[in-house]
């Protein structure tokens, strides 16, 4: 397995895949026990919209895709603030609009191409070297973020009321988590692709509760699931030529069926 | 016993709230005194929880105001000096990833920066807490696993790791057994006394609590205010408050 990194394309994917995987397992954590799940799918549609813009426009659509997912983000919490809508509806609503949004921008732009197609289902081949360098520097300062606020997102989490009245600023919280979040997201697009990142964000997590262990153990297990994944979905997909977001989606998901099956009461 | 100039903990004036024009609670004033043990009983949708949670901050009130340990509460920000166990206490989700200490930690998570981890001062609070609450030997097991009388007792533990000054406690006895039930007030007791813990709790345990508690609030969107508790539990009054209900609870008074 140790010739594929002779390549330089695989180092970036893999450099770009281990930080993703660190970034998807650990806000995933943090996104699953908020119930937000559903979100992180709204969110990864949200950014298709800035990659349209990105591609149409000229600019990097990574970057893009970043600002308009935090945009997205803001708008959930504003929607759900504001309005008495119930939220999996809203979530709903968004994820469709932006996809329609991105389908025409892309379509009167003409660039209707591959180039959208590597970001609906990821691809290790397109990661260039800006594209790693903007993982990591997004990526490292929404780790920073979610490590620091690690015990009150968690505090938050298990009951938001109670850490209000024990004087954590909720409020405040959930909207830098919502935002780190939508970054993450944006930032996965390129190795996972859109379609499938919610699913590197929520599986691991979720095939980790499954051992019933403390909170540390969770997420550190839920990393490790995630990393296996990456590294394993990656080195399948390099020598059975198979795409790579997808590829990493069913190494989680029959991580998570095992976990299932082998801690079923 | 030192004589001290007496700030109440919470000084309540005038208190209204409403929801879309319907009024829940009206004019209510009282105040809240160190060292008290004080419970409020009322019907359902007599707007005890409302009460609490306007106390806390949760809700705005439509008129009157809340001062807190002489504080308007808007200004207040000590507030781990009071400990809150919400009324679903014992109805936690079974699946997060919880052990009973990681609960009682987050009592200490807002006196810790954001920069900061748990010290080794933090780490005796949440031990001595779960020794009050008697779950120190349950520290490792997640707490989907525990039984309703453990579980409170963990939220209990929670709330005392702030070393807060006052425990307000909604309906602390919702799916709990009997049995522990005794336990809870014990502790509770022992809490207020050896600990000079305030307390200030919603209950509907109006027959065992009444030789304990010192004041008692009776609130259906006007507060009466009792200083001798064992009067007020009479059949009459209980009629007035309860309406109809009354008669049933007198009974199931008896029948304990």
């Amino acid at each position: 397995m140790i010739e594929m990194f002779e390549y330089d394309f695989m180092q970036r994917a893999l450099v770009a895949g281990v930080f993703i995987a660190i970034l998807a397992s650990v806000s995933g954590t943090f996104v699953v026990l908020r119930r937000y799940s559903l979100m992180s799918e709204t969110l990864a549609h949200s950014a298709l919209v800035g990659v349209a813009v990105g591609l149409v426009a000229g600019y990097n659509p990574l970057w893009v895709a970043v600002v308009a997912a935090v945009l997205a983000a803001w708008l959930i919490e504003y929607l759900r603030s504001a309005f008495s809508l119930y939220s999996d509806a809203i979530l709903s609503i968004l994820l469709s609009g932006s996809l329609a949004v991105a389908v025409i921008i892309v379509s009167v732009g003409g660039s209707f191409n591959n180039s959208l197609f590597s970001y609906l289902f990821g691809s290790i081949l397109s990661v260039s070297y800006e594209d790693v360098l903007t993982i990591i520097v997004f990526g490292t300062a929404s780790l920073i973020f979610l490590l620091l606020f690690s015990k009150e997102l968690y505090f938050i989490a298990y009951d938001e009321e109670v850490a209000k009245t024990s004087g954590i600023k909720v409020a405040f919280l959930n909207f830098l988590l919502v935002t780190v979040v939508a970054i993450i997201i944006a930032l996965s697009i390129r190795v996972v692709g859109s379609l499938l990142i919610g699913a590197l964000m929520v599986i691991p997590t979720v095939a980790a509760l499954q051992y019933r262990v403390g909170f540390r153990n969770t997420m550190l297990i839920s990393l490790f699931f995630a990393l296996f994944s990456v590294f394993f979905g990656m080195g399948l997909s390099y020598y059975f030529s198979l795409p790579s977001g997808a590829t990493i989606v069913l190494c989680v998901i029959a991580i998570f069926i095992f976990s299932l099956v082998i801690n079923k009461k | 016993m030192q004589l001290n100039f007496r700030v109440p903990i919470f000084d309540v004036k005038n208190l209204s709230f409403e929801v879309r024009g319907q009024k829940i609670l009206s004019n209510i004033s009282f105040e809240v005194y160190n060292g008290e043990y004080i419970a409020i009983i009322g019907p359902n949708g007599g707007g005890k929880t409302t009460l609490i949670r306007l106390l806390l901050g949760l809700e705005k009130p439509s008129a009157g105001e809340i001062k807190i340990f002489g504080k308007k509460l808007a200004n207040f920000k000590e507030w781990y000096k009071i400990g809150y166990v919400p009324q679903r206490a014992s109805l936690v989700d079974e699946n997060f990833p919880a052990t009973v200490e990681d609960i009682v930690k987050m009592g200490r998570t807002a006196r810790r920066g954001i920069f900061a981890n748990f010290s080794k001062e933090d780490k005796e609070y949440v031990k001595d807490a779960m020794v009050k609450m008697d779950i120190l030997h349950l520290k490792d097991k997640m707490v989907g696993t525990l039984s309703g009388g453990q579980r409170q007792r963990v939220m209990i533990a929670r709330a005392l790791a702030s070393s807060p000054e006052i425990l307000i406690l909604d309906e602390p006895n919702t799916g709990v057994d009997v049995k522990s039930q005794h336990r809870f007030y014990t502790l509770l007791k022992k809490l207020n006394r050896e600990d000079n813990i305030t307390i200030l709790f919603i209950t509907h345990d109006i027959g065992v609590i009444a030789d304990d508690i010192g004041r008692l609030f009776t609130i259906n969107q006007k507060a009466t205010i009792c200083n001798d508790p064992k009067k007020t539990l009479s059949c009459e009054d209980m009629s007035e408050l309860y309406g109809i209900e009354a008669h049933l609870l007198h009974k199931h008074k008896h029948e304990h």
